[in-house]
């Protein structure tokens, strides 16, 4: 149950804020080029990552045995929790700047607002680039994250229903735009974010390597406490330290 | 191309070579100690890891 609700809660969130990301860049070259453009780029993009789930999926994931299999996931998770858990640490403590997906997109749009248009009924393909690189290389990590998170034991129905509430969500922020993307505490979700899947990554790791964890599931709790505590510490002591000038 | 190298390898070296090095390290310990290993392992684990998130942090620290 542990595992199942933690794998739920990490999914939908790791895929809400890379999706937020993937959608300021679409939004912004939609709105200052031209949306068929911004769509015909994202749609490539999304053509592109199926491509990818088709590889990460039944090629490597499903031929290899499950304790291997548990060692990959496990890298990978600790790869990419360490990296958000690090950027969150950093950002906690005012060490750089906060995330936000609406500064991303209005940077994007001043951007996009110094490049030529192309000549009336001529594809706009720097916007289609732009909007297709954005959405494929948060998409990346997406399918990532999902495979991995899907990947363990009884992981796959939670980690997708995690995936498809986030992107209902996302879609729906999509929709309603500016707001709800400024008021989002995307630095602290990233933080959190990074804690889930650090967590998952030790967890793993250690299962596939014959590790016996005391009381099962229900480790990957006093791991992310652990992980939570440290983080905190390093927080405090970043925060305690002058901020450098320049 | 250094978009996808750092959505691979984030921005810093410490982390994916932190990481090499607790893979290594467990595989090692894995084979050498099998008499703690499944009760003790993963308490080695995560105290591994924690010390690559303090390494990888360690810049910042410096950065006074």
């Amino acid at each position: 149950m542990t595992a199942f609700v933690l794998t739920l809660c990490g999914a939908a969130l790791a895929v809400g804020l890379e999706l937020l990301e993937a959608l300021a860049i679409v939004l912004a070259v939609g709105s200052t080029r031209s949306w068929r453009d911004a769509l015909i780029g994202a749609a490539g993009a999304v053509a592109g990552l199926a491509l990818v789930v088709v590889v990460v999926g039944p090629l490597v994931l499903a031929r290899l045995p499950l304790g291997p299999l548990k060692v990959v996931i496990g890298v990978a998770l600790l790869l990419f929790g360490l990296e958000w858990l690090r950027k969150g640490v950093l950002r906690l403590a005012g060490r750089r700047s906060p995330s936000s997906s609406f500064k991303e997109y209005l940077e994007e749009r001043e951007a996009l607002e110094g490049m030529a248009a192309p000549p009336p009924g001529r594809p706009d393909w720097p916007a289609r680039v732009i909007a297709g690189k954005g959405v494929l290389l948060e998409g990346v990590e997406v399918v990532l994250i999902v495979a991995a998170l899907g990947a363990g034991p009884d992981g796959l129905a939670p980690a997708i229903s995690g995936a498809g509430v986030a992107v209902v969500l996302t879609v729906g922020i999509g929709l309603v735009l500016h707001r709800p993307l400024m008021r989002l505490p995307e630095s602290h979700l990233k933080y959190a974010v990074g804690i889930v899947l650090s967590s998952f990554g030790v967890f793993f790791l250690g299962e596939g390597l014959d590790v016996e964890w005391p009381l099962g599931d229900a480790a990957l709790l006093y791991i992310a406490a652990t992980l939570l505590v440290v983080s905190q510490l390093q927080v405090a002591a970043l925060g305690r330290e002058p901020v450098p000038a320049g | 191309m250094r978009a996808l190298r750092k959505l691979i390898f984030g921005e810093t070296v410490a982390l994916p070579v932190g990481v090499a090095l607790v893979l290594g390290a467990a595989l090692a310990l894995h084979a050498l100690a099998r008499a703690w290993w499944p009760e003790g392992g993963g308490f080695v684990l995560l105290a591994l890891v924690v010390a690559v998130l303090a390494v990888a942090l360690a810049p910042a620290h410096r950065r006074r």
